[in-house]
């Protein structure tokens, strides 16, 4: 934003003088120097359009003689203004040399009453009944400027409908609605998707989608949170609780590894036992990671957390072969006598939604019992260790990003896998930033490129020589990007494919000279939240993969639900002697497990995640507990404390310390560390709703980003990269879908994303289907490599390259291909 | 589809615009023609053919009057009652014109024939009063005029009608 380079302008702002850089609005200069100009419709995310006329405001110049450039004297010895002869609006006028601005005035005073007044003319004033009511911009400025009484004959009121389903996700009340255009304006600008519009005019005027699918983005909840009214509300939370009954607690989001600052609402529930209980999830600012947005899987998956599912006691396995209920005292004896007599036999498999925490008390109960194997799961994405080495410098903002800059998008379906990311990129791509997207098929991503180039399925690797040689000016472009950020993901790769992408990537950044500096470097697009964290802490795919090769005698799967992802899992899974599954449900591992303990997921815990940019954030608890469930490092710890490890912590806070104490990456990570804030533009949320809607503020912190080793001046070689290319007629290739049947989506799936989620099917390519006699609409049996074949619906739709289908991943209860595999498709 | 019967003219449209976008407002006219209103039908072809999201395509039928988005009479009879008609008597010719043929404000004869609305300005003024028949003038009437008016249009939709049942004999002879 403010850089040294832009010009700086004089504004006079109320009788006092500032300087502001030339080019910012007058509303957002206002608000810098704590002058309040009220909007409805201005979003300081949008372009301003200025139609709401709340901004009214006077406006002058300071007189200059035209010859000599002096500024003109009245009598008094005063510089001349020259007031415009009527009032302006401040959103859509930028700050100028000599520029005069009255915010509140005679003239402005009652501008801003007329315009409150004649927007409730048309407003139900339900606000008894709205969700809205009590952090509503509405209401707010209603009893700030607005005239007390109406002159509105009441008589004449619109009445309109009050449940209008836009989507399935989100109601309009269009009595409520005050036809600001933040939604329509959210959805063309923001997110890319223009299916929301204006129908008729004046009074008649409605918020519409007739589009197919209709308003079914991911992003569709934002717009109830940039919704100054009431209009707007999801179908998850409306009627749920009123606004001054919550609290507000900062936490994370868990499903991606975007890692969005969120902020659970949360009050007293009867339906949750008089306990502490999320009623909405909404997003928290973090300019640097998700601005003040969230997707629609993250803000309704929460319902995970109470799912009926959820294990409420830890239990043992008896010599007969049945679980049993237990005391955590007789669990944690149990499972340390099995970890103790397993002669170093160890090993751990941790799940992507495994805390630092959590990670680094289960690395010294291993190191403890004599083992180092320490498995990420799933093994899927290779690479974590370049990006520690040549991730995205320190500082990095994507939204920094412009003119000049790039941005390539390679083997990832980056909407699916990371939505705020794909978001941000295309805001970036907006601004003018050189986007390329190279992947194997057609991705959402495609629509915001600047260039979009294709590769063989599996050849992800050889793609950045393939630029060079084929599109040699899109290689251009992105070798002479002032800065160059590479999204990297891991679809149709191996695991050794993987890491073959992500070397040639951080060569590409390093030979290009893009590391080592903000906005710069290499973004690992890996599942889930943690995946760095994992890297910090010891935890690889390739120790996985030893794992499942050489099974251990006791292996500990944390929150790893390796039956759900791995076909093969059943089978690996059966050669370990002893499973001690930490597991928030009782999902298929766990039944094979001699010891279960029931842990907490994120909502009822403190925490810290590592995202995909290496930013260390903390979580704070937001729900009272389930059942005897405590934090997974607490059973970890008190496990070690059994085998005389040491006394375990007593709050995940002093387990941070530890490993600050212990992994250098750590460093300047403790839990006050995570916790620091500091001003953010443009300055949502807070108590005055200043850019109206209810984003919230960022109380809980901002957390703190690793230095990648390129940051720290650190040579960063060059590596060879092995090409692994899987060969066969027709190559199955697992996608991920963002909506799907993975257990922690389940519970809220049940509820209101049921419809959301696909049916499950494959892609085929037409070509491959005429081959084979399959059309558009057929049931096929799909079956890659030693996976169980599976019957799911096959799409004939263009979407899948020739020899190659996509079968996208957790669709259904049994497991599909984990990796790419060469398999047939037949038609049954 | 409109893309098939009117090819020639929808590439007379487009080459008017620089985009494609911008021809969306005399293909909505074009629609409205084909199909006697903007239906849903109307709307997705529109969208189709201007590669543009189907829900701004009707935004735009919603914004401008001279789009109907509800089926309308074969003659759209458009009765201007602004102040300077009034003064000319329009207030009255439009009562009696509804009364005459028996419809409210924006309703249709039963027959299909005519509908009858009130519009804003339509720059004839001096000529008042005066109405706009699918988009034709129709102007210094009054309602002995207006009657013969009806009668001639009324006439034209019978030969029409028996004209179309005449072909459609000869073609099954």
């Amino acid at each position: 934003m403010v850089t040294a380079m832009t010009k700086l302008v004089k504004v006079i702002i109320d009788d006092r003088e500032y300087d502001f850089p030339a080019g910012m609005n007058l509303v957002d200069a206002a608000k810098q120097v704590d002058v309040t100009i009220p909007v409805f419709c201005y979003h300081p995310k949008m372009k301003p359009v200025g139609m709401c006329r709340m901004c009214l405001v006077e406006v002058g110049n300071i007189q200059k003689d035209r010859a000599t450039g002096e500024v003109l004297l009245d009598d008094s010895g005063n510089p001349q203004i020259r007031w415009m002869p009527k009032l302006q609006t401040a959103c859509t006028m930028n700050v100028s040399d000599g520029l005069v601005l009255r915010s509140t005035s005679k003239a402005v005073d009652e501008a801003r009453r007329n315009v409150v007044e004649f927007l409730l003319t048309s407003h139900p004033l339900d606000c008894p009944i709205c969700d809205k009511g009590g952090e509503c911009p509405l209401q707010n400025q209603t009893m700030e400027y607005g005239p007390g009484e109406s002159r509105m004959n009441f008589e004449d009121k619109k009445h309109l409908d009050k449940h209008v389903p836009l989507g399935d996700l989100i109601f309009l009340d269009e009595e409520r609605c005050i036809q600001c255009g933040r939604c329509v304006r959210f959805q063309a600008e923001v997110a890319g998707d223009d299916v929301l519009a204006f129908h008729e005019r004046g009074r008649d005027l409605q918020i519409i989608t007739v589009s197919d699918p209709g308003f079914d983005t991911y992003f569709s909840g934002n717009t109830t949170d940039i919704c100054p009214v009431g209009a707007l509300t999801t179908t998850d939370f409306r009627f749920g609780a009123r606004p001054w009954e919550m609290n507000s607690v900062p936490t994370l989001c868990n499903h991606c590894p975007v890692g969005c600052n969120t902020s659970a609402s949360t009050r007293l529930d009867r339906d949750f036992g008089g306990k502490t209980m999320i009623k909405r999830i909404m997003a928290r600012q973090n300019e640097q990671v998700n601005e003040i947005w969230m997707c629609d899987k993250g803000r309704f998956g929460h319902h995970f957390t109470r799912s009926e599912d959820r294990l409420l006691q830890p239990m043992v396995r008896a010599a007969g072969g049945s679980l049993s209920r237990e005391t955590w005292a007789d669990a944690v004896a149990a499972a340390a006598k099995l970890l103790g007599d397993a002669n170093g036999s160890v090993a751990v498999i941790a799940g992507p939604s495994a805390t630092n925490e959590d990670l680094f008390t289960l690395k010294q109960l291993a190191a403890g019992v004599g083992s180092t194997r320490l498995g990420a799961w799933p093994p899927t994405h290779a690479g974590a260790d370049l990006v520690a080495k040549v991730g995205v410098g320190k500082g990095t903002n994507l939204s920094n990003l412009g003119k000049g800059d790039a941005v390539l998008v390679i083997a990832t379906d980056l909407e699916e896998e990371a939505p705020i990311w794909r978001l941000r990129v295309k805001t970036a791509h907006d601004r003018g930033a050189y986007v390329v997207v190279a992947n194997a098929r057609k991705t959402r991503m495609d629509d915001f490129a600047d260039a979009v180039t294709m590769y063989q399925t599996g050849h992800a690797a050889t793609a950045f020589a393939d630029l060079r040689k084929q599109h040699p000016e899109v290689a251009e472009r992105l070798i002479n990007a002032n800065n160059l950020v590479v999204f990297a993901g891991a679809e149709g790769l191996t695991l050794d494919g993987s890491r073959a992408l992500m070397q040639a990537c951080a060569n590409f950044l390093i030979e290009t000279n893009h590391v080592g500096r903000a906005n710069n470097g290499l973004v690992g697009v890996f599942p889930g939240a943690n995946a760095m964290g994992q890297h910090y802490l010891g935890f690889s795919p390739e120790a996985t993969r030893d794992i499942i090769a050489n099974p251990p005698k006791v292996l500990i799967l944390a929150q790893a639900d390796v039956v759900a992802d791995d076909p093969a899992a059943a089978a690996w899974l059966s050669k370990v002697e002893t499973v001690i599954s930490l597991s928030l449900f009782d999902d298929e591992a766990t039944r094979q497990a001699k010891v279960v303990l029931p842990v907490q997921s994120f909502a009822e815990r403190d925490g810290s995640y590592t995202n995909g940019e290496r930013r260390v954030q903390r979580f704070y608890t937001a729900q009272g507990p389930i059942g005897e469930a405590i934090p997974a490092w607490q059973a970890v710890a008190r496990i070690a404390e059994k085998l005389g490890q040491g006394k375990a912590r007593l709050s995940a806070a002093q387990v941070m310390n530890d490993i600050v104490a212990a992994i250098p990456a750590f460093a300047g990570c403790k839990y006050s560390d995570l916790a620091k804030v500091e001003a953010q533009f443009p300055q949502v949320g807070g108590d005055d709703l200043y850019y109206g809607g209810t984003s919230y503020k960022n109380t809980g912190g901002l957390g703190v980003q690793i230095a990648s080793a390129a940051d720290n001046g650190e040579a960063v070689a060059l590596g060879d990269v092995k090409a692994d290319a899987v060969k066969g007629d027709l190559i199955v290739v697992p996608t991920v879908r963002l909506y799907n049947r993975e257990r922690v989506f389940q519970a809220s799936e049940a509820q209101l994303m049921a419809a959301r989620v696909a049916a499950p099917y494959v892609e085929i390519n037409a070509e491959d289907a005429a081959r084979l006699a399959i059309h558009d609409g057929d049931m096929v049996q799909v079956s890659a490599g030693a996976a169980q074949p599976v019957k799911v619906r096959a799409h004939v739709n263009g979407a899948a390259p020739k020899g190659t289908v996509l079968l996208p991943r957790n669709l259904q209860q049994t497991a599909t291909a984990l990796t790419i595999a060469a398999g047939t498709v037949t038609k049954v | 589809m409109l893309a098939e019967k009117y090819a020639a003219r929808i590439d007379q449209i487009f080459s008017k615009y620089p985009t494609k976008r911008s021809a969306v407002m005399p293909l909505l006219h074009l629609a409205q023609e084909e199909f006697g209103y903007v239906n849903e039908e109307a709307i997705q072809q529109v969208a189709v053919l201007c590669d543009m999201d189907p829900t701004q395509v009707q935004s735009i039928a919603g914004f401008y009057t001279m789009y109907s988005e509800r089926p309308k009479g074969k003659y759209w009879l458009q009765v201007c009652t602004d102040l300077a008609c009034a003064l000319r008597g329009a207030d009255k010719f439009h009562k009696e014109l509804k009364e005459h043929l028996g419809v409210e404000e924006g309703g249709t004869t039963e027959d299909g024939l005519f509908t009858v609305e009130h519009v804003m300005c339509l720059a004839a003024c001096d000529k008042a009063p005066m109405l706009q028949c699918n988009f034709h003038f129709e102007e210094n009437l009054d309602m002995d005029k207006m009657k013969a008016r009806i009668e001639a249009w009324r006439a034209e939709a019978a030969a029409e009608k028996s004209g179309a049942k005449k072909a459609s004999a000869k073609t099954k002879a």
